[in-house]
């Protein structure tokens, strides 16, 4: 019964949006999409409903939400020098939030990161680790406590290839609502997991059921979406193959790296980049934080031993590394998909207009100018 | 589950001076109980935090075999490491771990043991000498080469004298560059080969040193004849994090915190990036 009832369509006003945001508002804490100074779409917590970026003008924000889960600058725990020696306190934010109109690709970001993290199963406060996986529990806390409210891409961006990357421009599954814009003031609402239909039970009076006319509207919007991509060619999966075997020669990376200005920017804005540095924060002599931060393998020092050796000194091998870890096969049987969800963030990034459908084109015919 | 980033608070109760800038720490955990339960392999390492300057993966040089404690033997080369050289006896520092997967020493069981160490490298090696040394029965004939930049850089000289008696195991030592009391080897660690008399037969080597070394003792083992499989080398990695997550370590696919830091040659060779 329940699973049917999951499966069942749903349609929201726009007004019953607001409501159900105000209502969420009052005792969590609402992410969602606002204009920043420089008129750029962000993630941002609100304090209020008229925050939110409403006209859409946005497909995918400039920063991926990444940050809400793994934050640029996070303390891991706290020390303390007393007299019966140190004591350490770890800082876990398990506060319910709702992150509200995450693209899809964004989301496939995140179930990539959950298998690499340990996030725990959707929907469970206390987050779980799948077998044989290494827990973080800094990310898998966030995660297992934030509502996961998507939103479906009508129309691509200029830099996006989803298509490309099995990861757009709709959800098949990593959400608890999956909203749609219907035309007019109404969103046609598909729940993906028992947190989203508790949603929905929690606040019934705000929906109605689709008609049958709706439900098939959906199907023809997510068809005229994967339309719009039109020549759209990342030619991903032939990339994974040569790369795996590491049969791309090496001029590829050597003239790249004559572009690439080791700016770490494509990491940085990358919703899968996830490789972080630690380091201790004294407050004073015998109290103070341990801190992670985001790291970049396009930073020369990121490889470097105490001592000065450091094997990816060059920054060729560099640039070989960030695509590898994109694209390699063996992320895929690790991390349940390969690295790049096709969001396109870096190509808007990069000074050296490095692009990844062009270079995994490049990988595919062969070709190292 | 235990939070994988948390350490566990150790105090430093001994410190011995091996040379003039490495130095042998004894630790113990404050939690008795983790120091009975805690139990590692030859080769693994763990990540030592001095809380305010950060924490550094440093491998075991004790034997799981002697348990009770825990010594990590560390050359000052850093920021983390030269604090640590700062310490006295009693200081309390964090100890997460074991990390990695420690020496595959189950495969020279019934076989002759030869070790290439150079300098700092004779630590993790060490702790592998001693747990077969410990389980000396298990194992045929025992070679120990080592070398050093200077006489003044050898460390556990006193314990490697002591070995050198032992009917049952070969030493053999050599310098890079000697002094006016030295009256040893003179050139670097693959030129005791020769000397040593050394076959690969029935034998695997495992090999630690600087990054500078490795290659040698490695194109110097296979020019005697031994294979891929039997040689078996540390690699090292700038690792922050020891759990496979914070990306510094990783080559190719693999992560050398977890899939290593040892690693055979055929498995070296098999890498897409250069080990």
């Amino acid at each position: 019964m329940r699973a049917n009832k999951e499966k069942e369509l749903r349609i929201l006003k726009r007004k019953n949006l607001f409501t159900l945001m105000s209502r969420f508002l009052e005792d969590r804490e609402v992410i969602a999409p606002i204009k920043g100074h420089g008129g750029e779409v962000i993630f941002y917590p609100i304090e209020k409903i008229e925050d939110v970026a409403w006209d859409w003008t946005y497909v995918n924000t400039v920063l991926p939400p990444k940050r809400f889960f793994l934050p640029q600058t996070e303390e891991l725990f706290h020390y303390k020098n007393q007299n019966k020696g140190y004591e350490i306190t770890p800082i876990y934010n398990d506060r319910v939030r709702m992150i509200f109109g995450i693209r899809p690709c964004d989301v496939n970001a995140l179930l990539f990161l959950d298998k690499f993290f340990g996030g725990g199963p959707i929907g469970r406060r206390v987050p779980v680790a799948e077998p044989g996986i290494l827990q973080d529990r800094y990310y898998a806390t966030r995660r297992a406590n934030t509502f996961i409210i998507a939103f479906g891409c009508h129309q691509p961006g200029e830099n996006c290839f989803c298509i490309c990357c099995d990861s757009g421009p709709f959800l098949k599954e990593g959400f608890d609502l999956q909203l749609t814009q219907l035309g007019g003031d109404e969103y046609i609402v598909e729940l993906g997991s028992a947190r989203g239909l508790k949603i929905f039970y929690g606040h019934e009076d705000l929906f109605r059921s689709a008609t049958n006319a709706e439900e098939k509207r959906l199907t023809e919007i997510k068809d005229e979406a994967t339309q719009q991509f039109g020549n759209t060619r990342a030619y991903i999966s032939k990339a994974i193959h040569k790369i795996t075997r590491n049969q791309v020669p090496d001029e590829l990376w050597e003239n790249l790296s004559d572009r690439c200005h080791n700016c770490g920017g494509c990491s940085y804005v990358c919703p899968t980049c996830c490789c972080y540095n630690v380091v201790d924060v004294p407050i004073n002599k015998s109290e103070g934080s341990r801190i992670r931060t985001w790291d970049s393998c396009a930073f020369a020092g990121f490889t470097k031993l105490a001592g000065g050796d450091n094997p990816r000194s060059e920054k060729k091998d560099r640039l070989k590394r960030r695509f590898f870890h994109k694209l390699s096969y063996h992320y895929i049987e690790k991390n349940g998909r390969h690295g790049c969800v096709g969001c396109g963030r870096c190509i808007t990034t990069c000074f050296a207009n490095i692009s990844m459908p062009d270079i995994a084109d490049k990988i595919r015919k062969g070709i190292t100018s | 589950m235990k939070d994988i980033y948390l350490p566990d608070v150790t105090t430093i109760d001994d410190i011995t001076e091996e040379t003039g800038d490495v130095t042998t720490f004894t630790l113990r955990f404050k939690d008795k109980r983790l120091q009975e339960e805690f139990d590692y392999r030859p080769g693994q390492f763990v990540e030592v935090s001095v809380f305010g300057v950060g924490e550094i993966p440093i491998s075991i040089t004790s034997t799981p075999s002697r348990p009770g404690f825990l010594e990590l033997s560390i050359k000052n080369a850093g920021l983390v490491s030269g604090a640590l050289h700062k310490l006295s006896k009693g200081a309390e520092v964090g100890v997460r771990g074991p990390f990695g997967n420690g020496f595959p020493y189950e495969r020279a069981f019934g076989k002759n043991l030869l070790f290439v160490g150079g300098g700092i490298g004779l630590a993790p090696l060490r702790s592998l000498i001693n747990f077969a040394l410990d389980n000396r029965d298990r194992f045929a004939d025992f070679s120990i080469l080592y070398g050093s930049r200077t006489p003044a850089d050898l460390v556990f000289r006193k314990e490697l004298e002591l070995l050198g008696k032992r009917p049952d195991v070969r030493t053999f030592i050599t310098v890079d560059r000697g002094d006016d009391q030295w009256q040893g080897n003179v050139g670097v660690v693959t030129t005791l080969f020769p000397k040593a008399d050394i076959t690969s037969e029935d034998t695997l080597a495992f090999i630690c040193g600087p990054p500078v070394m490795i290659p040698f003792v490695i194109h110097g083992l296979i020019k005697i004849g031994f294979s891929d499989e039997t040689i078996i080398s540390t690699l090292e990695r700038h690792m922050k994090c020891g759990v496979g997550k914070c990306g510094h370590c990783c080559i190719g696919h693999k992560y050398v915190c977890q899939d290593g830091p040892v690693f055979s040659y055929k498995e070296m060779k098999e890498m897409v990036e250069k080990a």
